[in-house]
């Protein structure tokens, strides 16, 4: 089956370029001009990556965001004007996977959601125990984290993370070597990407996000598990 | 040479002249003041001094006129004890010339001593008197006729103390005029500082102004003559930083718009190059043509928005610590550039905290200068010490004119530009402005220097503060 993915963009012609472009690329391609129809679509179609830009008329492009994290964990890609605005950090901070700033050319976001899809399926055959760290019980084959008894709800690219985390846990991991292993970028990633990435984590699974318990950081260097 | 000659200061002027009409007004007032204490002090002298010679001769001709029985004729002993209590009760210098025409002088005063003019006037109306000066001091000549005994009494009052009082008094008064002449230009400083002290307000914001702080604004002031300056001023600012929001706002909006248009530009010729092998061959180079200028477009565009966002002071860095090596090594691996690193980047542990892409673009337009310009960069080198990270890019090409050293970095230039050397510049001279501005973001700066070695090329050396990493608080997971 098609891998579907639904596009969310104002601009007509951009969506219909897209279109074009992601089409060439053996994808299915769902359209939506705003907030609105997008949540329509989605409920619908059940595309397996979406893709939004920030600025909808309507209801915009951080609340659709929000508004499809509270129902599914389908990978989100968010298209934001500048790489240095607030937006990116807000869109990550509302539940998005990745961003790109437009213009970027088709090809970079089929590598982006080529990368996705990848680690919404697997787990790259890691090793695939479950790991233990305190409370938490991570089972990196159901994709499964139990918090004591409860389970946390977390999104693909969060439970990527923490897998490689707790792959060697007490070990420092750079913000470069986890942009690479969880999102598939070279050196010159995003550091944000991981930096939001782990606050969003800190929230679901540790007892104080404030003062984490699990996922510390180490100073200039990056993050580690605390065993 | 000399100093070169440079218009007094408006706080030197005022106190020089403060100063200079203190004086006037005090020498003025030195000048007048005894002038008018004389003749105040010589009208009560005189008038003193004839009631004192009136009172003498009276008393003169008493003394005479008792000493001889009525028709006698005058003794002389009689008329020398009278001038002899004379001189003794009050010490005048006095004459006496009797009708036998001997004069009479008990003090050394000699009819001669008398001017004329007074002689002549006592003669015919009786009394007269003048200033004159015998044996160089001012001396009061009063005559008077005593017609009883036929004599005529002179006495000479010195007016010697009078002098000393007046001279006195005009070195006061002198010493007072350079006194009130210096305290004059004293308050005249004082005062033209504190007036003028608004104005090196204005000076400060002016410059402020001048080096980017647009925001700048002068406090109000409750003074209403100050409050003008103030309130213009104020505006003068306002309108400057209005222009200037509204070209930024510009630039940034005019780029802004253009990103939709690239966007569907550059997804259609992504179809368009996916099916190049379909097209005959004049079409398929009209797409490579289009696909090269649409990323080159995409650059422009790019570049304009982040001078834009430099403008407006929108640059937010997102600082890390970088191992420069292992930085330098990646941006070349992506660039493509064949030149060398050295040292090896792998043995080293100079660091720099740093916007790692922001950097990395940097360096990339350093590299695609080289191309440009130098034939491709040959070596790339780094070093640091304690404080300073140095990143150096060499080519072998023509090298960069001292003239154009400074003007390369300043946006939209090209070296060479106006010499006709642009045969194979096709970029826009976006990029070396660029990578000043975020290097100067880094607290660095970038400059360039012929090749150190005396072969021909350019160097271009970034500088940056160095970073020291904190005492490692675990292991590195590979």
């Amino acid at each position: 089956m098609a891998t579907k993915i639904l596009t969310v963009e104002d601009d007509e012609r951009i969506r219909s370029a897209v279109k074009l472009a992601f089409e060439e690329e053996g994808w299915d391609v769902s359209e939506a001009g705003t907030g609105e129809e997008a949540l329509a679509k989605f409920s619908l179609e059940l595309p397996d990556v979406v893709l939004i830009d920030i600025m909808l008329p309507g209801i915009d492009g951080f609340e659709v965001c929000r508004a499809l994290r509270r129902e599914s964990d389908v990978p989100i890609i968010m298209v934001t004007a500048r790489a240095d605005t607030h937006d990116v950090v807000a869109g990550l901070e509302a539940g998005a996977d990745d961003y790109l700033t437009k213009p970027f050319a088709p090809k970079e976001l089929s590598a982006r959601i080529r990368a996705m899809l990848r680690r919404a399926r697997n787990s790259d055959g890691q090793t695939l125990q479950r790991i233990k760290v305190g409370d938490l019980e991570i089972s990196p084959e159901e994709g499964i984290v139990l918090k004591g008894e409860e389970e946390v709800h977390l999104t693909k690219t969060e439970f990527k993370l923490l897998v490689e985390l707790a792959g060697q846990p007490g070990k420092v991991f750079s913000r470069e070597v986890l942009l690479e292993r969880v999102w598939g970028y070279d050196y010159f990633g995003d550091g944000r990407l991981v930096d939001v990435h782990v606050r969003r984590l800190r929230t679901k699974i540790e007892p104080d996000a404030a003062n984490p318990r699990y996922v510390v950081t180490s100073r200039g260097m990056g993050y580690k598990l605390q065993p | 040479m000399g100093l070169a000659w440079r218009p007094l200061g408006l706080r030197t002027r005022v106190s020089v002249s403060y100063a200079l009409g203190a004086l006037a007004l005090s020498s003025a007032l030195a000048l007048a003041v005894p002038a008018l204490v004389q003749q105040r002090l010589l009208t009560n002298t005189q008038s003193a001094a004839q009631d004192q010679v009136w009172r003498n001769a009276e008393a003169l001709r008493r003394d005479i006129a008792s000493s001889t029985n009525d028709g006698e004729p005058l003794t002389e002993n009689g008329i020398s004890s009278a001038l002899d209590d004379l001189l003794r009760s009050n010490g005048a210098l006095l004459l006496l010339l009797l009708p036998d025409g001997e004069p009479r002088s008990l003090s050394g005063l000699l009819e001669t001593n008398i001017p004329i003019s007074v002689a002549e006037t006592v003669a015919t109306a009786g009394a007269a008197q003048q200033l004159t000066n015998i044996n160089d001091i001012p001396q009061l000549v009063i005559g008077l006729r005593i017609a009883e005994i036929d004599a005529t009494y002179y006495e000479l009052v010195p007016l010697d103390d009078l002098n000393t009082t007046l001279n006195t008094l005009r070195v006061v008064l002198g010493l007072m005029a350079v006194g009130s002449g210096a305290a004059a230009a004293l308050i005249g400083y004082y005062s033209s500082r504190r007036l003028l002290h608004p104005l090196s307000e204005v000076a400060t914001a002016a410059q402020a102004i001048a080096s980017g702080r647009f925001d700048t604004q002068l406090d109000e002031q409750p003074d209403p003559d100050l409050d003008r300056l103030t309130t213009s001023f104020n505006d003068m600012g306002d309108a400057l930083r209005q222009r200037i929001e509204r070209d930024q706002r510009f630039a940034s909006d005019v780029s802004h718009e253009l990103r939709s248009p690239l966007m569907t530009l550059s997804a259609s010729v992504e179809v368009l190059k996916g099916r190049q092998n379909e097209m005959p061959e004049a079409a398929s180079q009209a797409v490579d043509l289009l696909a090269s200028d649409i990323a080159r477009f995409q650059q422009l565009v790019a570049d304009l928005l982040e001078i834009s966002q430099l403008d407006a002071g929108a640059i937010v860095l997102d600082r890390s610590p970088l191992l420069v090596g292992e930085f330098l090594y990646r941006v070349l691996d992506q660039f493509g550039a064949s030149a060398v690193i050295s040292p090896d980047p792998r043995e080293s542990e100079i660091a720099v905290l740093g916007d790692k892409r922001r950097l990395a673009q940097a360096v990339s337009n350093l590299l695609e200068n080289a191309n440009k310009y130098g034939g491709g960069a040959k070596l790339v080198r780094f070093s640091g010490d304690s404080s300073v990270v140095t990143i150096e890019v060499i080519d072998d090409g023509p090298g960069v004119p001292e003239a154009d050293r400074t003007r390369i970095f300043e946006r939209f230039s090209r070296a060479g530009a106006d010499a006709g050397r642009r045969e194979t510049a096709t970029g826009v001279g976006l990029g070396l402005s660029l990578v000043s501005e975020h290097i100067r973001l880094h607290e660095g700066r970038v400059y360039v220097t012929d090749r150190l070695d005396g072969k021909s090329g350019a160097r271009f050396v970034i500088e940056l503060p160095a970073f020291h990493r904190a005492a490692e608080d675990g292991e590195l997971a590979l």
